[in-house]
């Protein structure tokens, strides 16, 4: 057994010993708090529990003033996302063990306005996913009698990694550019324009990249690679962002050998 | 009793200057970034060479000692780590830029930063064989 | 058509220089700062090299693209740290530092 192993095996069994771990959770009330301030909770310990599991514990019985999101509790949802030890992860996935010996810090989730405690304002977010039109765009719908639109597994393959998207959140909370420029559409924005590009069934790449191809689209970008690290999906934004790069510059040059034609 | 009624004032998101500082991810892109430098100075010191070559015999052999002292010597190792460091992210970066496909399947990755890198070794040795052979 | 970005271009130089770069840069690190240093070549090898029409067009384009691949990067990160406010200033002094470093690579290694 290595070092950090045994370390950790100490750490959980000291854990179910004392049967509790400490939580430190940020706590924000709207016109009565100045800023954030960090309250401390002691929860049981249970080696099957996730961070989600202990905020419901205190909301249930500790403190019913604790305010966060959550939904489906199996990560496929999107809503739970925060800060754990400053780490952007689905709380519904977060094993306390982990986090062991504690105290386990929990924030809202970062680069985002706080409503109250852990809950964010995502209007920024909702608002420039609009923008890139995340819907299949066709000249003309293919008519009914004419069946389905058919797709092989090769075209399925183009777009369907950045098609896992849950809107979660979490690549936004670990972009340092999100961070520093509000402007900047962001990771998941990207990726999901990537994917209803690569959709062969859609016709709408000239409207998106118009939006896209800017500078606050995907120019913004230094290829910083935490979205990806961070997304509980294996979405992939910042591959999916450098991919639109190319294609950018591709049809860039192609602009000026037919300066006329459609880019 | 009147109720106080609150105006719902989001907390702003906080910018933090040091955020290259917090955490090793942010770190290492850091240093990945600044490995641009050492390139880029590396460059200022081989048109150096190419214009002592150009002066004569004499002139390569002042700059060669000054690339022997100690000084260049870190610096040629600290160009060197970063080099390496460059070169690994940048192979690494390829085939998420360009996620090729034969046909039905698509390219694995480790194959393509491995021609990458056959590519590079390759180059080397044609180089170090024009300069020493 | 609606306005596009111009990095495209710088984007480009931005590749091909960091592509070069992890290529060769390696290696021609490798021969000037220890093979060069140790006088393991010899003159008649340099000037032989420096005099070849290709070893020019080579000598130039590595200098020239590695300039523009940190001018881009050099850029971007002194935007990423804060400087977004500087971004005109700072593209123009970087690509124009990159632009003098290309004349400079062009008169060494083609004269």
């Amino acid at each position: 057994m290595t070092a950090t192993a045994i370390t950790r095996a100490a750490a959980i069994t000291r854990a179910a010993l004392a049967g509790t771990v400490t939580l430190e959770v940020a706590r924000y009330l709207p016109g009565e708090d100045e800023r954030p301030y960090f309250q401390s909770y002691d929860v049981p310990y249970h080696a099957d529990w996730v961070v989600l599991d202990a905020l419901n514990y205190l909301k249930d019985e500790v403190d019913s003033t604790l305010s966060y999101r959550w939904s489906c509790r199996m990560g496929v949802c999107g809503s739970c996302g925060a800060m754990v030890n400053d780490v952007p992860v689905l709380t519904c996935a977060a094993f306390l063990r982990d986090y062991l010996p504690g105290p386990i810090r929990i924030e809202p989730l970062a680069n985002f306005p706080v409503e109250r405690d852990l809950v964010i304002v995502l209007d920024d977010f909702m608002e420039k996913l609009s923008t890139i039109k995340p819907w299949i765009i066709r000249e003309t719908e293919q008519p009914l009698d004419q069946g389905e639109y058919l797709q092989t597994p090769a075209q399925l393959d183009d777009f369907k990694q950045f098609s896992m998207c849950i809107n979660c959140m979490l690549c936004y909370a670990a972009c340092p550019v999100y961070q520093n420029d509000e402007e900047f559409l962001g990771p998941a924005v990207l990726a999901l324009a990537q994917r209803y590009n690569h959709d062969s069934r859609d016709e709408g790449n000239t409207e998106r990249n118009d939006v896209a191809w800017l500078d606050d689209g995907v120019w913004d970008c230094t290829f910083v690679g935490e979205c990806s690290a961070v997304c509980p999906k294996g979405v992939d934004p910042a591959g999916a962002i450098q991919q639109a790069k190319l294609e950018s510059t591709l049809g860039w040059y192609r602009s000026f050998l037919t300066p006329f034609g459609r880019r | 009793m009147a109720t106080r009624t609150r105006t719902p004032t989001p907390y702003p998101r906080h910018r933090s200057r040091k955020w290259f500082l917090t955490r090793w991810p942010y770190q290492l892109f850091m240093l990945r970034e600044l490995s641009s430098v050492f390139l880029a100075a590396y460059m200022v010191l081989l048109l150096v060479l190419v214009t002592q070559v150009h002066n004569g015999q004499h002139a390569v052999r002042n700059f060669e000692n000054t690339l022997k002292s100690p000084g260049l010597l870190i610096f040629t190792s600290v160009a060197l780590i970063f080099a390496l460091l460059h070169t690994i992210t940048w192979f690494q970066a390829v085939p998420k830029a360009l996620p090729l496909r034969r046909g039905e399947n698509k390219v694995p990755p480790g194959l393509l930063i491995g021609a990458h890198y056959v590519a590079m070794l390759a180059l080397s040795a044609i180089i170090l064989i024009i300069v020493l052979v | 058509m609606v306005r596009r970005s111009n990095e495209p271009l710088f984007w480009s130089l931005f590749s091909a220089g960091g592509m070069l770069a992890a290529l060769l840069a390696p290696v021609l690190i490798i021969v000037i700062g220890f093979l060069v240093a140790a006088n393991d070549v010899t003159f008649a090898r340099l000037h032989a090299i420096v005099t070849n029409p290709v070893g020019r067009v080579v000598l130039f384009a590595i200098a020239s693209l590695t300039f523009f691949h940190w001018a881009h990067r050099f850029r971007h990160v002194l935007i990423d740290v804060g400087l977004r406010r500087f971004n005109l200033a700072l593209a123009a002094a970087c690509y124009l530092a990159a632009l003098a470093g290309t004349v400079w690579a062009a008169v060494v290694a083609f004269t």
